[in-house]
């Protein structure tokens, strides 16, 4: 199909959802998680922290992605994707089941166009090992519209501009066959960059650290109101060196590089697994489970501004008002207030690495 | 390297008595099987490059049998990937596989079309593609049948002795700064910068038992397993010197020494894990398919796949017994690696 095909009329097709998400109790954030007796599901979340629902989900989640408008999440499987749930939050039931092509697989994340109407999917392409974003059509029962180069190896979180439909992808630079579970095959000559692309017009523009941060593998995004993107990274580089985890980008400038005094830069292990602006969007918060560790940077600036201990932490996300929230794999959730968890409660769910927020900020 | 696949995890204080233990396991590590294992691959390596100089093309038997005792010593160190090994990108150096995009075989391909003057020279050697260098072009250069006859012999030659000398000097290097002051890092962890307890030294060492475990589970059977539907038989590895079972029970019998050693004091664990390692080795060595030639047909599959899950049951015992003696435990998120 050609491209001005796929994309003629988008924004026409969108119709006023008969279900909005007050229908799902309003969740603010989503969760992929474990229960205590062993089972996968996908939670909504409040603001304080409490589960509003929960659906079970086949196997362990990793990520989710919400609808603009109706009450509706994609759940992804944990890499190597074998299937994505879409699920009616309001109903509580599952609406459909997406499976990646025969020679694809998910890698966990996804995002939606600005009114709802595609979503897009990291993928794998297993003959090549080339990334794709996969495209699905969210106004028939998503159905596949085809799929278009992810700009690099391995892409993983994909998030979209504030107001544009400019995507930017993760494309962490590790290559995985699952014929080989997890284990990277190309750490000799990866190199990871962050990709910003119009799916009907290629990419704009690829950033590329210097290459002696090529094992320095890009994975988890955070994109402020104002198009400022953060990216978390995960070193696979020698066991001894601790090089800086997050970059800040903007669309056209450089990339800035932020890292904590090297002691405390040492115990994040050379693993981000989450990140997101918190506090206003004057801070970057980035978690290491590895470490139990959250460091927190001034997003401005880029100093470091401060850190904090949670076993296992990984998810962090901010509500539209401005809360910052905190889960880890341990079942602890709580606010962040400073750079501290206030109240964290001890829940029977052991929450997988990413909180969603339902409406980006 | 290959860290993403550590059990780095959350680090947790080791068992009760065991922080007395393991300074004396870490330096029994670092001097019964790091350093004598380095000394060996320096010395085979060194051999292969002499021998290259008087016999340098394929079908030598003197040379094969040096080739074969090189690649020998090299497995028998090649999940100590931590420190003198993976500085420089030595480790790549010596060892480029897997090589999902047939770079290897490209890249010599256009050294010997181009009669590339870098062979005449250790030092630009030492700049060429890794893909070029190590232990599986040296293969590649002397078992595959296009490349082994491809061009002007005497160019073939001149980059078989170019890729073995490039081989034990990197060899050398990596054995020199082992000696040369990372064992004493080792051995006096908790007391320099590096190393800032004897845990962090037994939690890497744990970690490359682990890791070397995984890269025989999913790379040296994985990779010629592929799936039911599409089997990789070609992707085995060094299958064209028929090294690819012949590595998984090197690596099972080093892991297995360094298993012994990380569980000392725990005679009951230490059992456990030999029996574990040696019903591994067992099902490999009954298994009679040294290149993994049998993945394509349901009953050599079955075979394979039992040995496969050996090793995983191997690595599971690890994980869940001897982690936690380390102080090694997993988190859910932790070991998640994504």
């Amino acid at each position: 199909m050609r491209r001005r095909d796929l994309f003629a009329g988008i924004g026409a097709l969108s119709v006023m959802p008969s279900t909005t998400w007050a229908d799902a109790n309003n969740p603010t954030f989503l969760s992929a998680a474990r229960h205590s007796d062993g089972s996968y599901h996908l939670c909504g979340l409040d603001e304080r922290g409490t589960v509003l629902f929960n659906l079970p989900i086949p196997d362990r989640g990793h990520a989710a992605a919400a609808h603009p408008e109706r009450p509706e999440a994609v759940a992804f499987a944990r890499r190597p994707g074998r299937f994505a749930m879409i699920v009616d939050c309001a109903r509580g039931r599952e609406v459909a089941i997406l499976s990646p092509p025969v020679d694809r697989h998910f890698y966990g994340h996804g995002v939606f166009s600005s009114d709802g109407s595609i979503l897009f999917t990291t993928e794998n392409d297993l003959e090549t090992l080339d990334g794709r974003i996969g495209l699905w059509d969210a106004t028939q029962g998503y159905s596949r519209i085809g799929d278009i180069p992810s700009g690099g190896i391995g892409p993983h979180d994909i998030g979209r501009l504030p107001g544009s439909e400019t995507l930017v992808v993760a494309n962490g630079g590790i290559a995985t066959h699952p014929d080989s579970g997890r284990t990277p095959l190309n750490l000799a000559t990866m190199r990871s960059n962050l990709t910003y692309l119009d799916a009907d017009q290629g990419p704009r523009d690829v950033v590329e650290l210097d290459p002696v941060f090529r094992q320095n593998s890009i994975r988890h995004l955070s994109i402020r109101d104002d198009g400022l993107v953060a990216a978390g990274m995960q070193w696979n580089g020698p066991e001894f060196e601790y090089p800086p985890l997050v970059i800040t980008h903007a669309l056209g400038a450089e990339a800035d590089l932020l890292e904590a005094p090297s002691d405390i830069q040492r115990r994040m292990q050379g693993y981000v697994g989450s990140i997101a602006f918190v506090h206003g969007s004057d801070l970057v918060g980035a978690t290491s489970p590895r470490g139990g560790l959250v460091h927190l940077f001034d997003a401005q600036t880029g100093e470091f501004h401060s850190h904090f201990h949670a076993v296992d932490v990984c998810g962090i996300a901010t509500a539209p008002s401005g809360t910052a929230m905190v889960t880890t794999g341990t079942g602890v959730v709580g606010q962040l207030v400073g750079a501290e968890l206030a109240s964290p409660q001890t829940t029977e769910w052991m929450w997988d690495n990413h909180l969603v927020v339902v409406q980006a900020i | 390297m290959m860290r993403s696949l550590m059990v780095s995890a959350c680090l947790l204080l080791p068992q009760v008595g065991m922080a007395q233990e393991l300074p004396a396991i870490v330096a029994t590590a670092v001097e019964s099987h790091i350093l004598p294992r380095h000394a060996s691959l320096v010395a085979e390596t060194s051999e292969l490059s002499s021998v290259t100089q008087e016999a340098c093309l394929p079908g030598d038997p003197t040379l094969e049998a040096a080739f074969h005792a090189a690649f020998d010593a090299w497995i028998n160190v090649s999940h100590i990937t931590f420190g003198p090994s993976e500085a420089d990108g030595r480790f790549f150096a010596l060892s480029f596989w897997p090589d999902t995009r047939g770079v290897t075989g490209r890249s010599l391909s256009d050294l010997i079309a181009s009669e590339d003057a870098a062979v005449g020279d250790p030092a630009a050697y030492a700049e060429v593609s890794v893909a070029a260098r190590g232990f599986y072009a040296l293969e590649f250069l002397l078992f595959d049948d296009a490349v082994s006859t491809q061009g002007n012999p005497d160019y073939r030659c001149a980059l078989v002795q170019a890729i073995a000398a490039d081989i034990a000097a990197t060899s050398a290097e990596i054995y020199d700064e082992w000696t040369d002051g990372f064992a004493e890092l080792m051995l006096t962890a908790g007391s320099n910068e590096r190393f800032r307890s004897a845990e962090e030294a037994a939690q890497v060492l744990f970690g490359t038992l682990t890791t070397g475990l995984e890269f025989t589970t999913d790379l040296r059977i994985g990779r010629p397993l592929g799936s039911f539907d599409s089997p990789r038989p070609n992707r085995a590895e060094a299958r064209r010197s028929g090294r690819s079972l012949h590595h998984v029970e090197l690596s099972l019998t080093a892991l297995a020494d360094l298993a012994r050693i990380l569980s000392e004091g725990d005679p009951r664990l230490q059992s456990l894990m030999a029996d574990e390692f040696a019903a591994a080795l067992e099902r490999a060595n009954t298994l009679d398919d040294p290149t993994f030639m049998s993945v394509a047909e349901p009953q050599g599959r079955i075979r394979v796949e039992a040995l496969q899950l050996r090793i995983r049951d191997v690595r599971a015992l690890a994980v869940s017994e001897l982690g936690p003696r380390l102080g090694v435990a997993a988190g859910f998120n932790a070991l998640d690696g994504d």
